[in-house]
């Protein structure tokens, strides 16, 4: 996608008379800006494991009305289904199959701009942020207010169709009023083809609330997914974030966050399974600017074939931010030859009471494990699948939700199964 | 039960055993002691087919088979085991599931129906009790976070378990307490019978007090120098192995 189909879909959007008015001037501001800095390349040092080829190659195009469903559409092979959904199909919001736990308001981001007198936190930390405030339209806001604690998890599904070419752009608010508490599921799936999902999601925590967050990417493997993630904390608030991401050809996640309160928590965990030329990068910030702040950051992959990813973590320690405790993990499995990990785990700090600590291990399988094993009796296919399920097991099972927990494991399995090869 | 011929094998074009001879029949217990570096653990390590070595000449038979080119878990499988100088920690990897699995796989071998969770369960705990292990054992990874004597009695928990015909105790006494040692060689002799036969490898005869060996064979650079009754064991613990040395 050039500058100049970029430009003429923009046109596009500024011309939807559906959208209020409002939204134009935030829509236009940001659209130059992404101009002035344009797609990212390998000379920006936060990009030079990741190639966007296919972002410039292809050129896509808003979702159109008639790229909403026909009819109904049945979501129960998605899994999960006990758990309230907010249905979004190719970028459209299907109300009449979706439903909120009771705690939970649901406005639409026209009203939630309203609401703030359009003046609310607008990400400008990366184009992709930009470009999402440019082309926004599955856009709404949940909040919980003040001590509010739901029980039961609420989950965003977005399946993309098999219209070709399309972009989305969500753009979703979550709003934690005082020590409220939710768990949230995002979901990604559809058997698209070229598809090219870039999505902004902005969390803020109010004092002493909590958020357990799952991220559920699990696209068709022709499908970019770009996910822009800004968490802001308060005190003693405590955000959970754990990724699964085995879809998707180029899959990016930029989760950024900050620790503002003193005391607030934030746990990052993510698991990458990727096989043929599927590339997984996570790009992970945590800022910590107030004192008593605990963080975590613990990514795994796993690789097969020609496949590869990227491990970006960074932890920030402001000045003044003393009594930060800190860990940053990363721990990849390569399955095959041509698999390929950038690992890059890194620590800024400025204040002088601190406890952090960094790691990161890439490697194959364990020889004398895999020996071990088999000098037991089982076969090289069964020992290769217990190895690589003992190394994703320490991120599936801490999982509290019973049903996710299990979707998770036969999603696992399922993988497992396809890509342990003799 | 094992008969090893004439066997030259090494590793990395360098010859670590140069005609070593073995012949342990069902129901004896056998010990091979020797110096570090004598070619012991290239002898477990060949018998059991651990990758990386090569044979270069002899045989190694296991009833009456030549075993030289089956796979580790071939043997397993037909009835060898072998308890670990070093058991390979695996994080992640659930101690129960993991011995489960095994159980199954051989009993799925010798025609027998798999094991439910509930009928292994059973089965290891009057293991674990017979061994003086905790039930917690269940729930933790494999070997991750043992002590050196849990790393040990898990190897001589999983060989109850698996029920092997021949199996190698490979330094099975280095690391371990009195206490510790004495409760592994109880395990080992209650699964002593007259079907059923050890390999003892091992550096020092301390092991040899609590399991006594039918025949004692000392290795020295490849090669078997010399064998005897378990009183060789107690001479050799005396005078040290030099004097058998050319």
């Amino acid at each position: 996608m050039n500058i100049s189909s970029f430009q003429s879909e923009f046109n596009k959007i500024m011309g939807r008379d559906y959208f209020t008015s409002d939204v134009k001037p935030i829509r236009e501001q940001a659209f130059n800006n992404f101009l002035e800095k344009g797609l990212p390349n390998k000379n920006w040092e936060d990009w030079r494991y990741t190639d966007l080829k296919p972002i410039k190659e292809i050129d896509f195009r808003l979702s159109e009305i008639s790229d909403a469903p026909a009819h109904n559409i049945d979501v129960t092979e998605f899994g999960l289904n006990d758990i309230n959904t907010i249905v979004i199909y190719n970028g459209h919001y299907q109300e009449n199959i979706s439903s909120i736990p009771n705690g939970v308001r649901l406005i639409s981001l026209s009203e939630y701009g309203e609401q703030k007198g359009w003046r609310f936190n607008e990400p400008q930390d990366s184009p992709f942020d930009l470009l999402n405030t440019a082309f926004m339209d599955s856009g709404f806001c949940l909040t919980i207010d003040k001590g509010i604690q739901i029980d039961s998890p609420i989950r965003i599904l977005s399946i993309s169709s098999t219209e070709k070419n399309i972009m989305v752009s969500p753009r979703v608010y979550i709003d934690l009023g005082e020590s409220s508490s939710i768990t949230f599921i995002e979901q990604y799936e559809g058997n698209c083809n070229e598809h090219f999902l870039n999505g902004s999601l902005i969390i803020g925590l109010k004092e002493n609330s909590r958020m357990c967050h799952f991220r559920i990417q699990n696209n068709s493997v022709d499908t970019i997914n770009i996910g822009n993630i800004h968490v802001k904390q308060d005190e003693e608030s405590h955000y959970t974030f754990n990724q699964f991401a085995y879809g998707s050809r180029l899959g990016r996640l930029n989760l950024l966050t900050d620790l503002n309160g003193k005391g607030s928590e934030c746990f990052l965990n993510g698991l990458a399974l990727t096989n043929n030329g599927q590339h997984i990068d996570n790009h992970i910030i945590t800022s910590h600017n107030a004192p008593y702040c605990t963080s975590s950051q613990n990514f795994r992959s796993v690789l097969q074939d020609s496949s590869s990813g990227v491990f970006n973590g960074r932890t920030i320690v402001g000045k003044g931010a003393d009594k930060t405790d800190s860990n940053q993990s990363n721990k990849n499995l390569l399955l095959s030859e041509g698999a390929l990990m950038n690992s890059n785990p890194q620590l800024e700090i400025y204040a002088d009471d601190v406890k952090c600590s960094h790691g990161s291990t890439t490697g194959a399988l364990d020889q004398d494990a895999l020996f071990y094993i088999r000098s037991r009796g089982l076969d090289i296919v069964s020992a290769k699948a217990l190895l690589i399920r003992g190394f994703v097991s320490e991120m599936i099972e801490p999982i509290h939700h019973e049903s996710i927990q299990n979707y998770i494991i036969s999603n696992f399995d399922a993988w497992l199964h396809e890509n342990t090869v003799q | 039960m094992l008969d090893i011929q004439d066997l030259h094998a090494g590793v990395d074009n360098k010859e670590i055993l140069k005609g070593l001879n073995l012949n342990i029949k069902p129901g004896e217990m056998h010990a091979v002691m020797g110096r570090n570096g004598s070619g012991k653990s290239t002898l477990s390590n060949v018998i059991t087919g651990r990758e990386g070595y090569y044979i270069s000449k002899g045989d190694v038979r296991y009833k009456n088979e030549s075993i030289i080119e089956w796979s580790p878990e071939q043997r397993a499988l037909a009835g060898l085991f072998m308890s670990f100088q070093y058991p390979v920690v695996m994080p992640g990897v659930n101690n129960t599931y993991f011995l489960k699995s095994a159980l199954n796989a051989k009993r799925k071998h010798n025609g027998k129906k798999e094991l439910d969770a509930a009928g292994f369960l059973k089965l290891i705990k009057e293991k674990l009790t017979e061994l003086d292990m905790d039930t917690s054992y269940l729930q933790r990874a494999v070997n991750d976070g043992f002590s050196g004597g849990e790393k040990k009695r898990n190897e001589v928990l999983q060989m109850l378990t698996l029920e092997p015909e021949l199996a190698i105790l490979d330094e099975t006494d280095s690391g371990l307490d009195i206490d510790a040692l004495k409760i592994i060689a109880d395990g080992v002799n209650k699964y002593r019978n007259s079907e059923r036969s050890f390999l003892v490898i091992t550096h020092y005869q301390r092991l040899l007090k609590y399991i006594e060996p039918d025949v004692v064979h000392v290795l020295i650079d490849g090669k078997i120098v010399r064998s005897g009754g378990k009183e060789l064991a107690i001479e050799l613990e005396e005078k040290g192995y030099s004097w058998l040395e050319s």
